[in-house]
Formats: C-alpha cells, sequence, structure tokens
C-alpha cells in the first residue's frame, strides 16, 4: 500500500483506526473519532512562545562565573536537550504521518512536532547568549561519545518504524532482504507492534528523560543562576507535559482495544517489553546523572538524589500507562521541583493573563520575590 | 505551597468529606479541588500543571466518588483521580504508590 497525500477512497474517518488505516484526505475537525487530540492541538496553540520573548542578558554573567564542573553540567544538559529536541522536531512527522489515519491526530502530530522545533530554537537562543562560538557546543552533540549513547538509544525505534514503513509502502507485505540488515519481516502485527514501542519509548523521552535536564536548569535556578534559562525550560516544560499526555493517550486507546481491536493485543503481548523499555532508559538517565556530576555536585543536587528523581518520575509515568511501578523510590527527594515545573498561569487563576504575557514583547528576566515562596534546598 | 484560596467563593457549600489516606484522615470541602487541600493539610503530592493535562497529579481512589467540573485533557487510568482537579463527592480512601 503506498501512501497518497490525497486518499481518493470514499470512506467514513470516524471508523479508521489511528494507524495504519487509510491515509487522511480531507483535514476535517467539524468531526473527531478522538477530540482529545483535537482538544491538544486547541492548548498547544494555546501554549505558543518564542524564544526571544525571553530576556537572557543576565545569564551571561551567571554562566562566567559558575565553577568549571557547573558549567560542565549546564552544558552537557543544553546538548542533550538539544538532541532529544532535534530528535522531536523531525520525528513524529517522518514516522507517524505516512500512517496516522484520522485528521485530529494527524494534525495533533504536526502540531506537537513543530512546537518541538520552537524548543530548539530556544537553545540556539541560550547557546548564543552564553558563549561565544556556539558552534563548539553543537559540533560535541555529534562527537561526545555520552550524547551520542543517547542519540542511539532515542531513535532507534524511531529508525526502525521508519524502515519497515518505507518498504511496507514500496514492498507491501512480505520478508525483505536488506543490504546490512539482514531479512526484514513486514506484516501488520510486526508494523503494529514497531509502532506501540515507538510511541512508549517517545513517552520515555518525552515523561522521563527530559526531566533530568529540567531538574538541573532549576536546581540553578534555586540559587538565583540562570534564571533566564529556567524560564524558558519551564515553557518547553509546559509544552513537554502536554506532549507526553498525547502519548499516553495513544498508548492508553492502543492497549484499551477501543481503536483498534488488533493493537490491544499487540500491547498485551509487548507489556514487558515495555516496562523494559522504561526500566532501561531509566537505568541510562542514571548513568547520565553520574556523568553530569563526575567532575563535582551542585547545592541542592548530586548523582545519587538526580537518580532516585530518575527512579520517583519513572514510577510516575509507568502508572499513567498502567504499568506497574518497578523502582522503590515512592517520594519525590527534589520536591521543589514541582513549583517551577507548574505553569505560572494557575497562580492567578484566569489562564488567558499570563498567556498574553508571553505573546506580548518580552518577558522580564528577573523573577519576583513571590516566585521563591514556599521551597528552599 | 498555597496558591490559590477560593475561601471567597460566592457558590460555597458546606459539605464536607473525609479523605483517608493509610493512617491519617484529612477533612475537604467541595469548595475546591483535592489537592490544595491536601497541600493545606500538608501532605506532599506530585504535581505539574494544577489544570488536568499532565497526569503527575495522579493518585490511587481506592473508592468512593470524585467529580471533574470539566474533563481532564490528561487520561484518568480507572481506579485513579486527578486530584489537580478533582471535586470529592463523598468519603474517600486514596493511596500513593503501593
Ligand atoms: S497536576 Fe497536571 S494533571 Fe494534575
Ligand atoms: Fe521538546
Ligand atoms: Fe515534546
Amino acid at each position: 500500500m503506498s501512501y497518497s497525500t490525497f486518499n481518493r477512497k470514499h470512506f467514513d474517518s470516524m471508523k479508521e483506526p489511528m494507524f495504519f488505516g487509510e491515509n487522511v484526505n480531507v483535514a476535517r475537525y467539524d468531526q473527531q473519532k478522538h477530540p482529545i487530540f483535537e482538544k491538544l492541538i486547541e492548548k498547544q496553540l494555546s501554549f505558543f512562545w518564542r524564544p526571544e520573548e525571553v530576556d537572557l542578558s543576565t545569564d551571561r554573567k551567571d554562566f562566567q562565573r559558575l565553577e568549571e564542573h557547573e558549567q560542565h553540567i549546564f552544558l552537557s544538559n543544553l546538548k542533550y536537550q538539544t538532541l532529544l529536541d532535534s530528535v522531536q522536531g523531525r520525528s513524529p512527522n517522518v514516522a507517524l504521518l505516512p500512517i496516522v489515519s484520522l485528521p485530529e491526530l494527524e494534525t495533533w502530530i504536526e502540531t506537537w512536532s513543530f512546537s518541538e522545533t520552537i524548543h530548539s530554537r530556544s537553545y540556539t537562543h541560550i547557546i548564543r547568549n552564553i558563549v561565544n562560538d556556539p558552534t563548539k557546543i553543537f559540533d560535541d552533540i555529534v562527537t561526545n561519545e555520552e550524547i551520542t549513547k543517547r542519540a542511539d538509544s532515542v531513535s532507534i525505534y524511531y529508525d526502525r518504524l521508519i524502515e519497515m514503513v518505507n518498504l511496507y509502502n514500496t514492498m507491501g507485505m512480505g520478508t525483505f532482504n536488506v543490504p546490512g540488515k539482514g531479512d526484514i519481516e513486514i506484516s501488520m502485527p510486526k508494523l503494529k507492534k514497531a509502532l506501540y514501542l515507538t510511541i512508549a519509548s517517545v513517552n520515555v523521552l518525552e515523561a522521563i528523560r527530559f526531566y533530568v535536564s529540567f531538574a538541573c536548569s532549576f536546581a540553578f535556578a534555586e540559587r538565583t543562576l540562570m534564571e533566564g534559562n529556567a524560564k524558558i525550560i519551564k515553557l518547553i516544560a509546559r509544552d513537554e507535559a502536554l506532549h507526553l499526555t498525547g502519548t499516553q493517550h495513544m498508548l492508553n486507546l492502543m492497549a484499551s482495544g477501543k481503536d483498534d481491536p488488533e493493537m490491544a493485543e499487540i500491547a498485551a503481548e509487548c507489556q514487558n517489553e515495555v516496562r523494559q523499555i522504561f526500566i532501561e532508559a531509566a537505568e541510562q538517565e542514571k548513568e547520565w546523572a553520574t556523568y553530569l556530576f563526575k567532575d563535582g555536585s551542585m547545592i541542592g543536587l548530586n548523582a545519587q538524589i538526580l537518580g532516585q528523581y530518575v527512579e520517583y518520575i519513572t514510577n510516575v509515568r509507568m502508572q499513567a500507562v498502567g504499568l506497574e511501578t518497578c523502582f522503590a523510590t515512592k517520594h519525590n527527594p527534589i520536591p521543589w521541583i514541582n513549583a517551577w515545573l507548574v505553569s505560572d498561569n494557575v497562580q492567578v487563576a484566569p489562564q488567558e493573563a499570563e498567556i498574553s504575557s508571553y505573546l506580548v514583547g518580552q518577558t522580564d528576566n528577573n523573577l519576583d520575590d513571590s516566585d521563591f515562596d514556599d521551597f528552599d534546598l | 505551597m498555597t496558591l490559590i484560596s477560593k475561601s471567597t467563593n460566592p457558590t460555597k457549600n458546606d459539605k464536607v468529606h473525609r479523605v483517608l489516606l493509610g493512617k491519617k484522615q484529612i477533612l475537604v470541602t467541595e469548595d475546591e479541588p483535592l489537592l490544595i487541600q491536601l497541600e493545606r493539610a500538608g501532605i506532599h503530592v506530585e504535581y505539574q500543571c494544577r489544570e488536568g493535562y499532565c497526569s503527575s497529579c495522579s493518585i490511587k481512589l481506592l473508592w468512593g466518588h470524585v467529580s471533574y467540573p470539566f474533563e481532564p485533557l490528561a487520561w484518568v487510568q480507572s481506579g485513579y483521580l486527578l486530584a489537580c482537579c478533582a471535586i470529592v463527592k463523598s468519603d474517600i480512601e486514596i493511596a500513593f504508590f503501593d
């Protein structure tokens, strides 16, 4: 079955599954099989922000005053985040658009991926502000072994799915010999399994991997350092919260069988593999924490505490997709992080109040005192 | 955390329910979501968005009834509630991770 950018068949898109049904033809949103994706689109659009609106002028001075091992922590995180958003800015589109079958989900995927490009642009904004030669930092992302290890684990499921869908679209079903890779079997169950595992690994990427960097960014900000960066990370974290809800919905809808009965069987079949994806990612992130703090810790955060946070947040995320939790850490070792992760708007109640401040002109880089109420290290 | 206080809410209703959490018992009203009332009682609950779209505040609802003034964007697993936006409607028992 080859992909068509405008499927000429007549069919009822309300009866299609999320993926591997008909290619979408008319982009219509007056009716939705899964209204949640339409709501996610609206929410994401209401979050729109531009990195340049956040003033980073004091971050430059702060950065110069950081100790060397703190600069290592800060820059390594930034590199890792740049890697993750480079992947996320394209992969949902490349991997999922050729196989999606619902207009509202198709548009959610595009909206989601677009917002990742804003995140990528914000890293350039941050890096430009703190160093004279951004190239050195960007180049290291493809050469630094600790980072490239991460790249392998975040892209492997996407790449496998893309490869299989390419084969499916050009050759159809069957077993095909791909030079350098051997025999690859293409069948609907195999494709669906590759998809399910991909969505799980994306959920892990957005719901666990990112939070390690978030914790470090906010630990600096707790010491009133790199506060412009923290403002940007806050906006990114708000977007990521929505993205992880998107993948949780996909996973839960698939597992429930409400969308595609065959998908429910596959979800049940690979429950163990999915658990393993969560556990492995948590272990990799703990390793990463060790790398971050190899030359010294920072006030309020060290490899051990960050490792516990990884375990805790992994438990939270596993529970959210109906998996049994697997780590002993039942309490958040850095509860102050939540006060940073929360969107400011809830503190003033009506949601429009804050969002408009991001749209109109520059956000003030000076956090006011009330931002620091109620938590300490 | 004391973020929002809606104690001046004119539609205030006086119903009080018990929330059991392990050996603790907390009294809550229907005026505000569960999360903020737990926090006031000194109980730490995980949260991020406080608006129903991130699922961080998901906790087990062992028995009892809650309702949502608006449908949360986050998926609510059966047997769980979203503390940031759930209004407690009866005595309930909740639990964190086992
Ligand atoms: S805090 Fe985000 S759903 Fe409750
Ligand atoms: Fe992102
Ligand atoms: Fe994301």
